[in-house]
């Protein structure tokens, strides 16, 4: 039997925290063995999908992801659908057309994104587990900022089929929990060829899991980070050493081109996978039909996308111009090559590359308002890297700053070696001592 | 003048090419759809292998550099009909480069690249104010070929469009559904610049829009003008082509890689996959090896690539000359008929002919059971039929014997007869067949 309560107060819990964009009108869990939310950006036969998008709105799916459809066949009830920055784009997930998820710890402060209501219904609700995606740090951010844990596996190993699509190549779901063992069991379940999704078919088996015996710290690792962070991953790696593990530094100096190379890519791919939005087929569709087909179009594309959807659809529609193709488009998809290849020589050597996950505690609403583009987008600085490159990577709880807000680090293994993330994730759970929000209704 | 030719051509896999949906004709407007092919949110291409082995079989068939891997690429357009409002294509790595095609096996045309590509959906214009779309046909898997500006008239366009198709369709075995199924780009220039007279169906057309651009063209520059780059459409009904836009206003589709699909590795699949003689091979082939005329070779693999083995068979059996003229005689009229039952095994007719050599049988007789075997129609039924077309002509002749005195001056003076025949026949009978009978039975009174 499963805790059923919190069925009865989503609608309560989500007045507070924002984490639902939709909520499940069910009270009794039935025959169902956990209770499980998904990013609104999963399609789900039986609740609108939007991701995060006024230009969605009202859409009806008319077949579930297959990540929903595996976790309902392993006795998943979905219970909501979890608020995002729209399609994706930001890092605070204050880009959702659906209001803000509120962070657990300080309801001033951001969940993080773009998987903020996931983080944060992970967070608040006892024993939940939330499907998550991320393209460019889009689940190790709000795992770390709701100080929870999150798994991104390999790219191509969970199965893309009714993943709404911000960047193809860069696009991953996986996990985020409070527990850590909840992070193998459900990417298991997610996990697995599709032929639906032709990019999950050319995966190997799981690993086995196996202990984490060597981590390498890269030189620069904490430059730029925030005192409390820096403070808080000098402390867990002392924490790993005294388990046993060996630490080691290490150059990889292409790690700094990963944001420039990921924005690149991933707002290429946007603007291409965006253009299907305008006005026909599904979502809002009532417009004025006597406009030119493309002044139509037009008129919804700029009436219902956001400030970001929009800042990113010109700049990927800039980067795949004729003339600036090679320079940019190209470009970036080689610089993402040599952060694989860099990876690769590291992680022959030791488990994983160890790294803070955010280069700061979560920020306040206000502070983040005054945030330009691109300070935002440096944000991804350290979760953008195992992201260009599809490498699996794992977000853990490692520490506080004085106000209580949690502190991750990250944890990048080698291409379908997910298994070392999972037993380590464990193994740190053993040792670490979570503080839980307070959570009031 | 320089004429360089975009051709589309639909493969004939079962399902389209991302999806299991049929390509088959659809019983109503967007009822063979599902969210691959209408291109909702969340769906994703799968690849249907059998479209890329057809792409394979052409680009061997012309001659085409086939790279070890390749792969599909998004063109970004905005338009109705286009689902994703991106196209699935193939932009910087298409299946075949670099090919040679000869148009009557002597000229040389070099073909540019052949690659693959996913058709948009239909627009139905409703009254002036309104139209619907249908995305049956979103998906459907097309080869593109494109040539470089070899062709020098239009013409020489639409013969060489007219071989390309017969060998497209022997080598890839699609059924002759008329020349309406031939989409075509074409590109013509006569001075410098040259325009595009986008989507021509079908052969006449091609040669048509062609023959417009041609004049348009040279009088522009006669008058002293200039031809601007730009792309036209062809009016079908007016038979003009008219301007669709400038060059500067061109599309920039701003491609990238297709990230859902991968690279395919076509290595041994191209190491496989064999074709057999094309058509136009074949014709040069028979005409070189059996001293028989093209143009009669032409017409044998023109009918059926099957009927021509069945000449080289019976030329093995007999002789050529035997083996010409029944080819072209009774087994043509009936061939169609054969073919449309099924077709099989003619061994039968080898047999028959064999008999009438061997003086077993009369050739009145050998015709008659021939084309009772052919047509599937009992024997009697047939000699009836026949005596009644003999004797019509017989008929004819006796009143009109100035025919058989034109005959030895030239042989089109049978054509007075054969016009007779078809009037009183009224369809009755096979214009092969008549024109057979007609020229036997003039022969037999010489």
């Amino acid at each position: 039997m499963i805790e059923t309560s919190i069925l009865s107060s989503l609608s309560k819990i989500n007045e507070k925290y924002q984490m639902f964009r939709t909520i499940t009108s069910d009270t009794e869990a039935g025959d169902a063995e956990f209770l499980f939310s998904a990013k609104d950006n999963l399609t789900s036969k039986d609740m609108e999908t939007c991701s995060g998008s006024k230009i969605l709105e009202g859409y009806r799916p008319p077949f579930d992801a297959t990540s929903i459809a595996r976790m309902r066949g392993a006795g998943g009830l979905l219970v909501g659908k979890t608020n995002m920055d729209e399609f994706g784009f930001g890092t605070f997930s204050t880009n959702s057309a659906f209001g803000v998820p509120r962070n657990p710890y300080d309801p001033e402060r951001s969940c993080g994104g773009s998987s903020g209501g996931a983080a944060c219904a992970a967070a608040v609700m006892d024993g939940h587990v939330a499907i998550g995606v991320s393209t460019g740090g889009s689940i190790c951010c709000p795992a770390s900022f709701c100080g929870v844990y999150g798994i991104v596996p390999t790219y191509g190993r969970v199965s893309r089929y009714g993943l709404l699509d911000y960047g193809n190549s860069l696009d991953k779901i996986g996990i985020i929990s409070a527990k850590a063992s909840d992070l193998g069991k459900y990417v298991n379940i997610m996990a697995g060829a599709d032929p639906r999704d032709p990019t999950s078919c050319m995966q190997p088996d799981m690993g086995a899991r196996r202990k984490l015996k060597s981590v390498a710290v890269p030189k620069d690792a904490t430059e730029g980070v925030s005192e409390d962070v820096r403070m808080a991953f000098t402390d867990g790696l002392e924490t790993l050493e005294s388990l046993g593990v060996d630490v080691d530094t290490v150059e990889m100096p292409s790690l700094k081109y990963a944001i420039p190379a990921y924005y690149v890519i991933a707002t290429s791919e946007a603007s291409t996978n965006l253009a299907r939005y305008c006005g026909m087929r599904y979502g809002h569709q009532k417009g004025d039909l006597s406009l030119k087909f493309d002044d139509y179009f037009t008129s919804f594309r700029s009436q219902y996308f956001g400030q970001e959807a929009k800042r990113r659809i010109l700049l990927g529609t800039f980067t795949r111009m004729v003339g600036f193709r090679d320079r940019y488009y190209s470009k970036a998809r080689m610089v993402r090559q040599s952060i694989i290849g860099e990876y690769r020589s590291v992680l022959r050597e030791c488990d994983a590359v160890l790294t803070p996950t955010m280069p700061f505690v979560s920020p306040k609403f206000s502070d983040i308002s005054k945030m330009t583009p691109l300070e935002s987008y440096k944000a991804d600085i350290l979760t953008g890297p195992p992201n260009i490159a599809g490498m699996p990577h794992a977000s853990v709880p490692c520490g506080y700053d004085r106000n209580g807000m949690p502190i991750g680090m990250q944890l990048v293994a080698d291409q379908w070696d997910e298994g070392v993330l999972f037993s380590a994730a464990e193994e740190w759970e053993k040792t670490f001592e979570s503080v839980r929000p307070e959570v009031s209704i | 003048m320089k004429i360089g030719l975009e051709i589309h051509v639909q493969l004939p896999t079962k399902s389209k090419l991302f999806c299991p949906c049929p390509t088959t004709d659809a019983p109503a407007p967007n009822t063979h759809v599902c969210p691959v092919c209408l291109g909702f949110p969340g769906a994703r291409p799968m690849m249907n292998r059998k479209a890329i082995e057809y792409g394979i079989l052409l680009a061997k068939m012309l001659g085409c550099t086939i790279r070890d891997t390749t792969w599909f690429a998004r063109k970004i357009y905005f338009y109705p009909d286009n689902a994703k409002n991106f196209q699935i294509t193939q932009y910087d790595r298409p299946l075949g480069e670099k090919g040679m095609y000869y148009l009557n096996g002597k000229k040389p045309i070099r073909i540019t690249r052949i690659h693959i590509e996913e058709d948009p959906g239909k627009i139905k214009r409703v009254g002036d104010l309104s139209s619907l779309v249908d995305y049956n046909r979103s998906g459907v898997p097309l080869a593109e070929i494109v040539t470089e500006p070899d062709l020098s008239t239009p013409a020489e366009a639409r013969e060489f469009l007219g071989q390309l198709i017969r060998d497209i369709r022997h080598t890839i075995d699609i059924p002759d559904d008329g020349e309406r199924s031939i989409r075509c780009d074409c590109n013509i220039s006569v001075g410098i610049e040259r325009c595009e007279v986008k989507n021509v169906t079908g052969l006449k057309n091609v040669e048509r829009a062609l023959t417009y651009e041609l004049v348009r063209q040279t009088k522009l520059l006669k008058a002293g003008g200039k031809v601007v780059r730009e792309t036209r459409r062809f009016d079908e009904e007016r038979g003009v082509t008219i301007s669709v836009r400038k060059k500067e206003m061109e599309a920039d589709y701003g491609y990238i890689d297709e990230p859902d699909l991968g690279i395919f590795n076509v290595k041994e699949l191209t190491e496989r996959l064999k074709i057999g003689e094309s058509p136009q091979n074949m014709i040069l082939r028979l005409s070189k090896e059996y001293g028989i005329d093209e143009k009669t070779a032409k017409q044998f693999v023109s009918t059926s690539v099957e009927l021509a083995h069945l000449f080289e068979e019976l030329a093995a059996a007999t002789d050529t000359e035997t083996a010409r003229t029944w080819t072209s005689g009774a087994v043509s009229a009936g061939w169609k008929s054969f073919e449309a039952r099924g077709g099989g095994d003619a061994a039968e007719v080898v047999s028959l002919i064999g008999k009438f050599k061997a003086g077993e049988i009369t050739d009145t007789e050998c015709n008659i059971r021939i084309r009772a075997f052919l047509t599937g129609t009992d024997v009697d039924e047939v000699r009836s039929g026949s005596a009644d077309l003999d004797s019509i002509i017989s008929e004819y002749l006796d009143v009109n014997p100035s025919v058989i005195e034109d005959y030895r001056k030239n042989e089109r003076a049978a054509n007075r007869v054969i016009g007779h025949v078809m009037k009183r026949t009224g369809g009755a009978c096979s214009s092969a067949e008549i024109v057979d009978a007609t020229k036997r039975l003039i022969e037999e009174r010489l």
